[in-house]
């Protein structure tokens, strides 16, 4: 696990990204916090910590005596939250640094072009 | 959640110096702690009054609910892996495993042979002969094999490579999940453990500078760098662990609540911000400039702020 | 008391060195002494005696030593009590005597049914252990295990407990309290009486009586000891 962090947003992140991929697919089953733990080699307490948030939000519903399951709808709402997110996470600091170095916003938005052009 | 192990103002001191003085702390059930802190902060004094092994100067010790000197209730319950731990000259590998078999309820043989096998502890070898990694593996055998509902491990891994001592992690998390106690793993090896312990004890110099979730702990501590200004600014919503000074230029280390709002606030200030490693925060905790902890002060403040 | 049979058994996990050591050191005395007095044999009037039956209990003296050095820490180091660790040794060293002494009795009614084993050696039926009652003779065996097995434990107590220094005091003790009697007794010639005082005691009560006392109160005050004793 990455340091600095806690793990537990970690490996909520990390069942969030398999859901948004596909991996997880929704009414898919969601490894066990034991699963986790050892896959990860984290402490079990923390990996179920992480469930839990997925759970406390709704991303993750649980079958009584079977496990955690991707709840119906959750993919499309994680990737709204997400998008939000994407802007305060790396469209922000790109003003930021455009602006210390002079460049305007229609020049970012050009060389955003270009790049997408060269790919 | 019940308390195995409450501890109130124990002190300890040998002649000329103080190992523990006056730490209080508990230890819930089925977690994992590390004990952590610098060579000499106290770390196998505590748990050798924990274990009765040693004799406390002042101080309450409650273990499962009584004091453990002389106690057979609670010492059965109790494993403790200590790295100076001696064997008597005429026991071979296989005689350790059948005395611990004898002494502990909870011993699972078919364990200790699958871990020895894994750790590949020759069985007919005598124990004064094993190397110092062999040394430590079997007391790992011992220990988890065991299957105390206390168990502690005091730097378990001298002399074993990354390999093995990988395994033991591994195994160690295996059969805890499977059989939950309460485990102390009392390491320098920060980096190594820090995924695996819910819990963090800190101790320098006999005293308790954290008791903490470790998780809770992740992210409190951050290291900003930047124009001197900024970090001035950014200090102000915690405290200031450390500092260095380039030019103009300033890093400093700060403890707070931080959260992604803070990652911001760094950014709108023009500063770089990292988030501290486990192992960052003992070491800036326990750094000693001039005989005293970097803000030794402040560190105890934070103590008690954390709980 | 289950803990303390658990210790018990715990010192037997390696059983063929306890075993081992004190019967194979008698055995081979025994061999070189039978050997020796073969090759020299022939004589009728010469009745051999040795001193190799002391092997045995030399070996029981260094056992008990060692039962404080190295198996104390690693008794304490599996979670057991002092008490028990004690107790269980206490248990140990009587077993041992009883069944030491019985082997040794009935090696010296051997001894002396086929004459000194062909050669009037006499080496299990000392002549100071010469005693009518049979009880007697199997507890002249047995005390002097136990005797020796407490001068051990607590020898090693004091320098587990108190290291070095407690161990030259205390020799500096013994050395000072026995040199000044002795001085005293010269200067005021008690020797006649003390030695009268020996001639006097019953044969048991030099055999068995007062080594048991010794035992007795060496073993009420190592466990004093021990209890505040660390690994």
């Amino acid at each position: 696990m990455e340091d600095g962090r806690p793990i537990f947003l970690q490996i909520a992140e990390l069942l969030e990204n398999s859901i948004l991929d596909g991996t997880l697919a929704e009414e898919g089953q969601v490894p066990s916090t034991n699963e986790l733990a050892a896959f990860h080699r984290i402490n079990p307490a923390t990996a179920a910590k992480g469930v839990n948030k997925l759970v406390d939000d709704g991303t993750l519903y649980k079958k009584r005596g079977i496990g955690m399951f991707v709840t119906p709808g959750a993919r499309a709402k994680l990737r709204g939250r997400r998008r939000d997110e994407f802007a305060r996470q790396y469209v922000r600091p790109l003003l930021t640094e455009a602006r210390k170095l002079g460049i305007g916003p229609t020049e970012l938005k050009n060389m955003i072009d270009t790049w997408e052009e060269d790919q | 959640m019940s308390a195995v192990v409450t501890v109130t103002d124990l002190t300890k001191r040998y002649r000329t110096v103080t190992a523990l003085d006056r730490v209080s702390f508990s230890l819930t059930e089925n977690r994992i702690y590390g004990l952590l802190g610098r060579n000499g902060a106290g770390k196998t004094t505590l748990m050798q009054l924990l274990t009765a092994q040693n004799f406390a100067t002042s101080g309450e010790i409650s273990v499962f609910g009584q004091h453990p000197y002389e106690n057979e209730r609670v010492l059965s319950r109790i494993s403790f892996i200590k790295e100076s731990q001696t064997y008597p000259s005429g026991l071979r590998v296989m005689h350790v495993l059948r005395a611990a078999g004898l002494v502990y309820p909870g011993w699972d043989e078919e364990y200790a042979q699958r871990l020895a096998d894994v750790f590949q502890l020759p069985r007919e070898r005598h124990v004064t002969k094993l190397s110092r990694g062999m040394l430590s593996a079997l007391g790992i055998v011992v220990g988890l094999a065991s299957r105390a509902p206390l168990t502690f491990f005091d730097e378990p891994y001298l002399g074993l490579d990354a390999v093995s001592r990988q395994l033991f992690y591994d195994h160690l998390l295996a059969d805890y999940t499977e059989h939950p106690r309460t485990i102390v793993l009392s390491t320098h090896l920060i980096d190594e453990v820090s995924d695996l312990i819910e819990y963090v004890l800190l101790i320098d110099r006999g005293r308790l500078l954290l008791d903490v979730d470790a998780e809770a702990l992740r992210g409190q501590v951050v290291t900003v760098s930047g124009p001197v200004a900024g970090v001035d600014e950014f200090v102000r919503t915690g405290t200031e662990l450390h500092r260095v000074l380039l030019g103009g230029t300033a890093r400093a280390t700060v403890r707070g609540d931080f959260g992604a709002a803070a990652r911001d606030r760094a950014r709108s200030l023009g500063l770089d911000l990292e988030a501290s490693s486990l192992q960052d925060i003992v070491v800036r905790l326990t750094t000693s400039t001039n005989g005293h902890a970097a803000g030794a002060g402040s560190a105890t403040a934070n103590k008690e702020a954390t709980r | 008391m289950n803990r303390a049979l658990t210790v018990a058994r715990l010192q037997f996990v390696a059983w063929r060195v306890v075993l081992g050591w004190p019967w194979g050191i008698l055995a081979l005395s025994f061999l070189i002494n039978l050997a020796l007095f073969t090759a020299m044999g022939e004589n009728d009037d010469f009745e051999p005696t040795t001193g190799g039956l002391l092997s045995i209990y030399i070996v029981m003296f260094i056992a008990s030593i060692s039962a404080i050095t190295q198996d104390f820490p690693f008794a304490i180091g599996l979670g057991l009590s002092r008490r028990s660790f004690y107790l269980g040794n206490v248990l140990q060293f009587a077993a041992q005597a009883v069944v030491y002494a019985a082997v040794l009795y009935l090696l010296a009614i051997v001894e002396e049914a086929t004459d000194g084993w062909g050669v009037n050696l006499r080496f299990f039926g000392l002549p100071f252990l010469l005693v009518e009652n049979p009880v007697l003779r199997f507890l002249g065996f047995a005390i002097p295990f136990l005797l020796l097995g407490f001068i051990g434990i607590a020898i090693a107590l004091v320098f587990k407990r108190w290291r070095v220094n407690g161990l030259l005091t205390l020799g500096t003790v013994a050395l000072g309290g026995i040199g000044g009697l002795a001085v005293l007794a010269t200067w005021r010639g008690w020797w006649s009486a003390i030695g009268g005082w020996f001639v006097d005691q019953p044969n048991w009560a030099l055999l068995v009586g007062w080594p048991a006392l010794v035992t007795v109160v060496l073993a009420a005050v190592s466990y004093l000891v021990i209890r505040r004793a660390t690994p």
